[in-house]
């Protein structure tokens, strides 16, 4: 029978310590030539081998894309707890591209000579059972309690899991006799064993042995890769099994897969002319010949049982497309740690589509469709605030694979980028060009929340809003369809892009005209504040009337008893002169008394490198409120400074706006808070302590800037857009998204324009 | 006093396993920037970090000229066989470029936690001595036989030889307290203290760097066999705020003085960041080397 397992390659090359070179230089070449994998035998003991697991790191570093495995490490000689983490570690550092073939050891007096036990065979067998509850333990970062196994053979008090590998390891075991088959149909994720002419007639009963186990534990069979490791000549006249032409060997070949279901072949050769021969004679033929075979049967991999039992069940996981599939993290898998919660929201999703292109973007959301009545969640960086980009039991789209950043024309600054990059990859993509694209504030939020919502950062007086460098947009709509968007294509929905775009799909490329922008001035003020009413004005006012090259941001601390009042403000001034810096920075520092600060020159991609780029651990609700405001009136002022002093809030932030931003007719784009000068920011602990406060404010508010807030009422719809901008909002997604298929950001109600 | 070798400047990398590229790229900037060395610490039971060797293996790969070490090998969580057909490997893939940093391992009850054999302190010592003799002895292809020893801690029994290191690999010893020392003067190529650890700053390594002497002479070899590294931490900044922290000018005097009057040769900056590796590099390094050089040709 066939297991339904892709076709997979590899070659098995001698780890020869006597010309290191050769077996690099053969991993290389059967990479180029299009292999699956590169795979290494481990006789620890062996003096004319290179240690297989330094060899495995070595390769990694000098290839790009096959895949690396052991085949097999010998497992009394090599320590499972420091294992686990050294898999995890090179699987980090090549990008996913570890497999584990595990042996339970042979060469017993070689094993014992070198400090290792020496098991008897039943021993052997279970040791390397014991050894598996301990790799598996340690790499199953789904579990976040330490591991504990008082094992006969191994023991592990306490010890914590991870790290988080890039994908689920698989582990292969090498196995022959029955005892090893049973080990393999209940633990192992491979069976790896060498097929020579002898051992086809046994394949049938041992796999039947593997199947057995694999049932009698409650796993299907078809979670168990068979890897074929093979070795033969070729020839123009066949001298029996693999020792014969290209056509002789698929003819051998081709019933392991139909009736024996294996699915990977491993070529033990060291000769480059017949790693080249089988890559182009073989592999393809083969591939041709067991197609139907492998369709028939599903031609997926299935995941392991212990990972379908943390599946949710209103999620169709065995109907995920295959281009989604392998990239797709569901509850059980080990990196479902680094994606389940963003910057500041903890979640549990039941599955995170991760799509790499346009057309995998398609798929995600016809899966998403299928499933109307879950959560659905976009994700470009994970950093939202009003974005729902997690939640409980639903779908994530999640886009940080999709984060190409191209230079399309160099002398109109025109570049594409898509939506999983972020800002601080885009300034540093952009910096050797002398270019910035004005972002938000933080280094780590991805591109497409913020380019579809507005984008107020550092250089938003001088440059706009992110929105404004907008040209076009490939977007993805609710029914699939891929539409290009710009002033000429789609332009009403272009419109709908720049500032409600989250409300009718995933936009999969922006293509923006971004600035010539060299070095920057770059300055943190602190000040100690002594009438904060006063400063809060002040402050707002030396923004105003600064030249537009100044764009600046405000923090004010959190009151504490006892302590003085302080306030920092961060500010960049577009010029490289240190003398237009200092001039556009005096005023502001005279607001009040500097307790602390500093300027310097330096790089916007600098400024923008202020995230670590590492995974998201948010838990709990952020509450946040947003509002625009004109201008810092002794009134709003006074207002201010007391919603500050009383405490709700543990985070007030003010943006500057107006500058270019204003520039821009209101009607333009979706984003409609044009005549603003400032944009405010509070978070608070609950929105029971929060809301009474904020509600002082409001009457100030001349907009809200979306992304910052909270809040899903619909009433605050009416303070984002203008009563214009949204009955045009509501009538583009009764035509985009009639089904509110995406409702994870200010979801805005379809409602037909009225005729 | 200076024992007189040449001067190797290095850095010691934080492995963070959340970008685990970004240990490589700092490797890449120390190998770029002409750089002795690049080092890693061990800690198995840190699931916070990448694990060292197989983040050595990879870094190697992708550098030139650069040598790589642990910072130190956590020996109660290695098998000393392993351990020297691993750093013979890797010297022979990377052309000479390994070096061997070892240590008796600390953190004991997180080791514990791993399933390591439970230690004294006195323990590791000779476990960490056992460890040493089995790897030089798996690295001398010249002798005949196999190699044997039955220890307290670790037994081999006519273990084959071999691979042998493409050029001598350095053991490096991570120690402090006064077994330990011994033990670096007997059988190291190498001490390897950390500044933060030393009480009393550089002037502790006086009595430290005696010890060591003392252990070396006793066994019948010379003080100056023994490499005295030191892992150290600093920043740049304009103005002087106490040692290693100030201008490049300044580091350059101090650590020129450490080598003088202290007898350190192998100075490694903890350093995780592009910027600190390259003025370490460019501007530090080279003007220790004029300074000691001078004044060693003054003195002879």
């Amino acid at each position: 029978m066939n297991y339904g397992h892709p076709l997979q390659f590899g070659v098995f090359l001698t780890p020869s310590a006597g010309d290191p070179e050769r077996v690099v230089e053969l991993a290389i070449r059967a990479e180029a030539l299009g292999y699956d994998l590169v795979t290494v035998q481990d006789h620890p003991y062996q003096p004319a081998h290179l240690d297989a697991w330094t060899l495995m790191s070595w390769l990694a570093g000098r290839t790009t894309r096959i895949g690396i495995a052991a085949n097999v490490l010998n497992l009394p000689l090599r320590d499972p707890t420091v294992l686990a983490r050294a898999a995890a570690s090179l699987d980090l550092l090549s990008g996913g591209r570890v497999t584990l073939g595990l042996g339970a050891g042979h060469f017993w007096d070689a094993i014992a000579a070198n400090g290792g036990p020496r098991h008897s065979p039943g021993d052997a067998v279970a040791a390397l059972d014991d050894a598996i509850t301990v790799l598996r333990g340690l790499l199953d970062t789904s579990e976040t309690s330490p591991l504990n196994f008082d094992g006969e053979f191994y023991r592990v008090d306490g010890a914590e899991r991870g790290p988080v590998a890039a994908h689920d390891i698989p582990i292969w075991i090498g196995a022959s006799k029955p005892r090893m088959l049973r080990l393999v149909g209940r633990r192992g994720d491979g069976w790896l064993p060498t097929v020579r002419s002898e051992d086809v007639s046994n394949l049938g009963a041992r796999n039947q042995i593997i199947d057995s186990a694999a049932i009698e534990t409650g796993r299907d069979p078809r979670e168990i890769r068979r890897i074929a490791n093979i070795s033969g000549r070729f020839a123009t006249e066949t001298g029996g099994f693999l020792a014969g032409p290209p056509e002789a060997w698929v003819r051998e070949l081709a019933p392991l897969v139909a009736e024996h279901g294996f699915g990977t072949f491993i070529l033990m050769s060291d000769d480059a002319a017949v790693i080249e021969t089988f890559a182009n004679d073989v592999i393809p033929a083969l591939r041709a010949e067991t197609a139907s075979e492998i369709v028939a049967a599903g031609a997926r991999q299935m995941r392991r049982a212990s990972v379908r039992q943390k599946r949710r069940d209103q999620i169709a996981y065995d109907e995920l497309p295959m281009s989604l599939a392998s990239e797709a993290i569901e509850p059980g898998d080990p990196r479902f740690a680094n994606v389940r919660s963003t910057y500041m929201r903890g979640g549990n999703p039941g599955l995170v589509l991760r799509p790499g292109s346009t057309e995998e973007v398609v798929d995600a959301i016809a899966f998403a469709r299928a499933h109307p009545d879950l959560p659905l969640s976009r994700r470009s960086g994970g950093h939202g605030i009003s974005g729902r980009s997690t939640n409980d039991g639903g779908i994530v789209i999640d886009l940080s694979r999709m984060n190409a950043i191209q230079v399309l024309d160099e002398a109109t600054r025109r570049v594409r980028i898509e939506p999983g990059a972020r800002w601080m990859e885009v300034a540093r993509v952009l910096e050797p060009h002398g270019w910035a694209l004005t972002s938000g504030d933080y280094g780590g939020v991805g591109v497409g929340g913020l380019a579809t919502a507005g984008g107020l950062g550092f250089l938003a007086r001088k440059h706009g809003l992110t929105i404004d460098h907008l040209l076009a947009a490939e977007i993805v709509l609710a029914d699939g369809s891929v539409l290009r968007t710009s002033p000429e294509e789609h332009a009403e929905l272009f419109w709908a892009i720049r500032g409600a775009g989250s409300n009718f799909g995933i936009v999969t490329g922006f293509e923006f005209e971004v600035d010539a922008v060299g070095q920057v001035g770059w300055g943190q003020l602190s000040f100690a504040i002594d009438d904060l009413a006063t400063f809060i004005e002040r402050w707002g006012r030396v923004v105003e009337e600064a030249p537009r090259e100044l764009t600046a941001q405000l923090i004010v601390g959190r009151p504490r008893p006892g302590r003085p009042l302080t306030a920092h403000s961060l500010v960049m001034v577009d010029s490289d002169q240190p003398e237009a810096i200092i001039a556009a920075l005096e005023p502001l520092a005279q607001v009040a008394p500097l307790i602390d600060h500093r300027i310097v020159i330096t790089s916007y991609a600098n400024v923008m490198a202020n995230a670590d780029g590492g995974p998201h651990r948010g838990q709990g609700e952020p509450v946040a409120h947003s509002m625009l405001v004109d201008h810092f009136t002794p009134e709003f002022s006074r207002a201010a400074a007391k919603f500050i002093e009383r405490g709700a809030a543990y985070w007030f932030q003010v943006r500057s706006a107006g500058g270019a931003v204003s520039d821009v007719d209101p009607d333009a784009t979706a984003y409609s808070g044009r005549s603003a000068n400032f944009s405010l920011v509070v978070m608070g602990a609950s929105r029971r302590m929060l809301d009474p406060e904020w509600e002082e404010l409001k009457p100030f508010a001349s907009g809200m800037y979306l992304s910052f807030e909270t809040d899903r009422s619909v009433e605050r719809l009416h303070d984002a857009f203008s009563p214009e901008a949204l009955a045009r909002l509501r009538a583009l997604k009764a035509a985009y998204d009639p089904e509110n298929l995406f409702r994870d950001n200010f979801a805005i109600a379809p409602q037909p324009a009225l005729r | 006093m200076d024992y007189g070798q040449d001067l190797l400047f290095g850095t010691f990398v934080t492995p963070t396993a959340q970008s685990p590229q970004q240990a490589v790229e700092l490797a890449k900037v120390a190998d770029r920037n002409g750089l002795d060395l690049v080092t890693f610490q061990d800690h198995p039971y840190q699931t916070s970090f990448l694990d060292a060797w197989t983040l050595i293996s990879y870094a190697a790969a992708q550098t030139e000229r650069v040598h790589l070490s642990a910072n130190v090998l956590n020996m109660r969580l290695r098998q000393p066989a392993i351990v020297a057909r691993s750093a013979a490997s890797l010297d022979r893939l990377s052309n000479g470029r390994v070096e061997l940093g070892i240590g008796a391992g600390g953190f004991a009850e997180a080791a514990n936690s791993m399933g390591a054999r439970p230690m004294t302190n006195g323990e590791s010592v000779r476990a960490l001595e056992e460890s040493i003799a089995i790897i030089r002895d798996l690295w001398n292809t010249e002798k005949r036989g196999g190699v044997t020893l039955d220890g307290e801690f670790h037994s081999v029994r006519g273990a084959k030889r071999g691979p042998a290191p493409v050029h001598p690999i350095g053991i490096w010893i991570g120690a402090l307290g006064p077994k330990m020392l011994d033990l670096v003067g007997r059988i190291g190529d190498g001490w390897l203290p950390s500044l933060p650890y030393l009480k009393g700053g550089t002037a502790a390594l006086d009595e430290m760097n005696r010890q060591i002497d003392e252990g070396a002479e006793r066994a019948g070899r010379k003080p100056s066999d023994v490499r005295r590294l030191l892992n150290i931490v600093g920043q740049f900044s304009s103005s002087n705020g106490g040692y290693l922290v100030g201008p490049p000018a300044q580091w350059a005097e101090e650590l020129a003085e450490t080598t003088l009057t202290h007898g350190v040769t192998g100075f490694i900056l903890m350093a995780d960041d592009a910027y600190t590796t390259e003025s370490y590099a460019n501007e530090v390094a080279p003007a220790v080397r004029e300074i000691v050089a001078a004044a060693r040709g003054a003195a002879i």
